[in-house]
């Protein structure tokens, strides 16, 4: 993916997460979705503007890392639900 | 040297993230109350400027390893301008909570929102002023570890914008 690719991939995602918060729908499924699309917008910051991407190891370890901060934050907000 | 302020900065910001949900499991109405509070539709706007800024920080580094240095020190300005935006939106924001009489003990969702986002937009401040620094000497070095910290200030945004702005 190149940065350009990225960069509409980042504000589709973004613009994806507004509306879903604009439908005004609540519940877990809705928090899910909108802490998904983050998890998407932070691997392609990570991937293809911090360029890890190039360095399939270090990009491994940040995507475990941060999957378990993904994870961890879906949980709680499902259990503030 | 850079990745490590990157890591631990991440790590910092992780854990507040962490503990602001962690407090809202015990008053999810009063955190949704108060998050009612906050412009969400201006606050997707900076995320639309932010990764915007990030993806001219990204040209620059082309630029900069094709020795273009006009082209880098544009886009590195472009990405700068659109940092000083988001900070003056972000300002807007703040001073319409004051407007309201909301400051960091109206609530401890305020206590967090100032606490994250102040953070943050102080993180997206350094960040124009070492983004000048880059295009006054712009070597690849520094280039390199510029962009890395504006695409850190991003990366944080990135998580921070849903769940202190949407998750309900």
């Amino acid at each position: 993916m190149t940065a350009t690719q990225g960069w509409l991939t980042l504000v589709a995602l973004s613009a994806g997460s507004t509306l879903i918060a604009w439908g005004g729908g609540t519940g877990a499924w809705v928090n899910l979705a909108i802490l998904a699309l983050a998890w998407a917008k932070a691997q392609i910051v990570l991937n293809v503007y911090l360029g890890l991407a190039k360095v399939p190891g270090w990009s491994r370890g940040f995507a475990l890392v941060l999957g378990l901060f993904m994870l961890a934050a879906m949980g709680l907000a499902a259990g503030a639900v | 040297m850079m990745w490590i302020l990157i890591i631990s900065e991440l790590v910092v910001f992780g854990a507040g993230l962490i503990a602001f949900m962690g407090v809202r499991l015990t008053d999810p109405a009063g955190f949704t109350a108060a998050q009612g509070h906050l412009n969400a539709t201006a606050a997707g706007a900076n995320t639309i400027i932010l990764v915007t800024s990030g993806w001219l920080a990204a040209l620059a580094q082309h630029a900069g390893a094709a020795g273009r240095v006009a082209r880098l020190r544009l886009m590195l300005a472009g990405a700068a301008v659109l940092g000083a935006l988001f900070l003056w939106i972000k300002g807007m924001e703040y001073a319409g909570k004051a407007a309201q009489g909301i400051d960091v003990e109206t609530h401890p969702f305020f206590t967090f929102y100032y606490l994250l986002t102040g953070f943050h937009a102080l993180h997206v401040a350094a960040g124009i002023v070492i983004l000048a620094l880059v295009g006054w000497k712009p070597t690849l070095r520094n280039l390199e570890v510029g962009t890395a910290f504006w695409h850190m200030v991003d990366l944080v945004w990135v998580l921070l914008f849903p769940i202190i702005y949407l998750l309900r």
